[in-house]
């Protein structure tokens, strides 16, 4: 295949091979009970230097729980999938935790034009259906997938994508590079302890995210029963084996919204934005984070009951979430 | 019935210019929220009401319940209330490549004479100098593969630019047969760029051209708001101002939280003429 342009971008290794022996020797493919604490799932499946992904976003069904334990740990030197996002990459590169960024779109803020400076972190560039592609390219066990948009865009120089002639076509088209993610994070409505889970609703790459990544750790509003995924099969949205690890989050998307069953805090929401873009960064992650050992006591001590009943309260639509 | 308002937001003007191209037979892939948005929900209660629109996270069609929590334009449950179908990002990229989206409308940072848009960084991208931005999310994949892209931007000199700091998402890129050479389908791209003050088309060539202005401003005035000069169409269209019926939709169902209008001029009917306000 004639390659016609190549963007110079690092990329993470592309390596469908040793990804099939992973899943072979790695993957759970027995039904094996996989619930765990955040800090367990964190401490024994992120690790330092990681490829992370996690689906959606701090605001919207994103695993906001689990990102909080990551950084609560300290973990060092994670590259991270940065689609369809706005602080959750800030909170991570302020804290500490990543030093790679590939964009779709993030909250970039003073914090992060900072660390760019100061070469702390590296911005490698996408579009987030890209990144959505890379991931699909990933979850479908192959190197690369075609698409047919961000050619001529200043992004591609600095992104890892090719420009080749079509072998059946001749025409030019756009290739990315697959990835598969060491760790993904997915924050779901309902999961087994098993790790089959079910996303209601739109979202970004959760099935993918799940299929393409050495370690998935998923969070769930509810635990429920094998029985209800035999019953509804046509409603699961991520199979067991996938999954290495299965976190019982109630809330854990605050202050981020799970569609159908609570709506988004609009107050915790604009107090993450306000310190990403203007305020003090260090202050917010002492109060959410470093300050509480968990995130129940999260809920318990800075979120609050009261404020709990008020955004169950406020998701007053029901239709498509609930049977 | 409709009847021309004697007092609109320039940022009212924008948003129903947009909404009156909306029609029922079309789908449309909608960036974000903001005018794109706003103007797509105005359309549906105005004159389209079975119209479709994509958003990223690939919901279908959705009769979105508005106002929305802030940022909450996707995937939340008013956003995506009573849609035709529930998707995520791979499938809204899909159903572009495939055809369907027969017009995107995207918000912009910055634009140039070829429709190319910035949402990357405006300045200098190496070592960091410039001032940087998200980048392009969903708006690559809308100007790469919708059949026509409407673009919404202000009019100042320093996001109307001859070349944008940055190509985050393609217009022409740098004219006629770029954008086939780059590997982007045949017969796409910007169609029509909005501002407060005008409006702009594409001549052959794929140069920007002036073809409208709003009734509260002279060419002169949008000329000085602009970097570059365009090509300046022969007959210049008088854009018509918004009715009271389009304002009253905007303001009562879609704008409450007065987003639309929290920046942006007045403009008001004085002595049978429309100018700025105070």
């Amino acid at each position: 295949m004639r390659i016609l342009e190549e963007g110079k971008a690092d990329y993470l290794k592309v390596d469908p091979d040793g990804y099939r022996a992973a899943v072979r020797d790695n993957k759970p493919h027995q039904m094996v009970s996989k619930l765990m604490t955040h800090k367990e799932a964190i401490e024994r499946f992120v690790r330092d230097g990681d490829y992370l992904a996690y689906d959606c976003n701090y605001f919207q069904r994103g695993p906001s729980s689990l990102i909080r334990e990551i950084i609560r740990q300290r973990k060092k030197q994670l590259w991270i999938c940065g689609k369809f996002t706005y602080v959750a990459c800030a909170l991570l590169v302020e804290s500490g935790c990543a030093d790679r960024i590939d964009i779709g779109f993030i909250g970039f803020g003073p914090w992060i034009a900072r660390a760019v400076k100061e070469k702390k972190v590296t911005i490698y560039e996408y579009s987030n259906a890209l990144m959505t592609l890379r991931l699909k390219a990933g979850a479908m066990g192959v190197p690369f997938l075609p698409a047919r948009s961000f050619g001529g865009t200043d992004g591609f120089q600095h992104s890892a994508c090719k420009i080749v002639e079509d072998p059946f076509t001749g025409k030019p088209v756009l290739l990315v590079p697959a990835i598969n993610p060491d760790v993904s994070i997915i924050h779901v409505h309902q999961a087994d302890e098993f790790g089959n889970a079910r996303v209601f609703g739109t979202g970004i790459a959760h099935t993918e995210c799940a299929l393409a990544s050495r370690r998935v750790i998923v969070s769930a509003e509810e635990i429920i029963d094998t029985a209800e995924f035999r019953n509804d099969p046509g409603r699961t949205s991520i199979a067991h084996f996938a999954v290495d690890a299965v976190v019982h989050a109630p809330f854990g998307a605050y202050p981020g919204t799970v569609q159908g069953y609570y709506a988004s805090d609009p107050a915790g929401v604009v107090e993450a934005m306000g310190a990403m873009y203007m305020g003090d960064f260090k202050a917010y992650l002492e109060k959410h984070v470093y300050a509480v050992a968990s995130h129940d006591e999260y809920l318990a001590k800075v979120v609050g009951a009261e404020k709990l009943a008020e955004i169950r309260r406020r998701e007053t639509i029901r239709e498509g979430y609930h049977s | 019935m409709s009847t021309p308002a004697t007092s609109f937001n320039e940022r009212e003007f924008v948003t129903c210019q947009i909404s009156r191209l909306v029609e029922d037979k079309y789908i449309y892939w909608v960036g974000g929220g903001g005018e794109p948005l706003s103007s797509v929900l105005l359309a549906k209660r105005m004159s389209a009401p079975n119209l479709q629109y994509l958003t990223e996270d690939g919901v279908v069609g959705p009769e979105a319940q508005v106002p929305f929590d802030p940022l909450m334009t996707m995937i939340s449950s008013r956003a995506n209330y009573r849609a035709l179908q529930w998707g995520t990002m791979n499938y809204a990229a899909d159903l572009a490549h495939l055809g369907y989206v027969d017009y995107g409308i995207l918000a912009t940072l910055q634009v140039d004479r070829y429709g190319n848009v910035n949402s990357t960084v405006i300045g200098k991208y190496d070592g960091g100098e410039g001032r940087r931005f998200g980048g392009p999310g969903g708006a690559d994949s809308i100007a790469a593969l919708a059949w026509r892209t409407i673009l919404v931007t202000d009019q100042q000199k320093r996001k109307f630019v001859d070349r944008v700091d940055f190509i985050s998402s393609p217009g022409f890129l740098d004219g006629p047969g770029a954008r086939e050479r780059h590997g982007l389908p045949p017969n796409t791209g910007p169609w029509r760029v909005y501002t407060p003050w005008a409006m702009f088309g594409y001549s052959g060539d794929c140069q920007l051209m002036l073809q409208g202005i709003a009734p509260y401003v002279t060419v002169d005035q949008v000329l000085a708001e602009m970097s570059f000069k365009p090509t300046i169409a022969p007959k210049l269209e008088v854009l018509e101002v918004p009715t009271e019926e389009e304002l009253t939709v905007l303001r009562t169902q879609i704008d409450v939280g007065g987003q639309v209008t929290d920046r942006g001029r007045w403009v008001e009917l004085a002595d049978g003429k429309y100018r700025f306000a105070g």
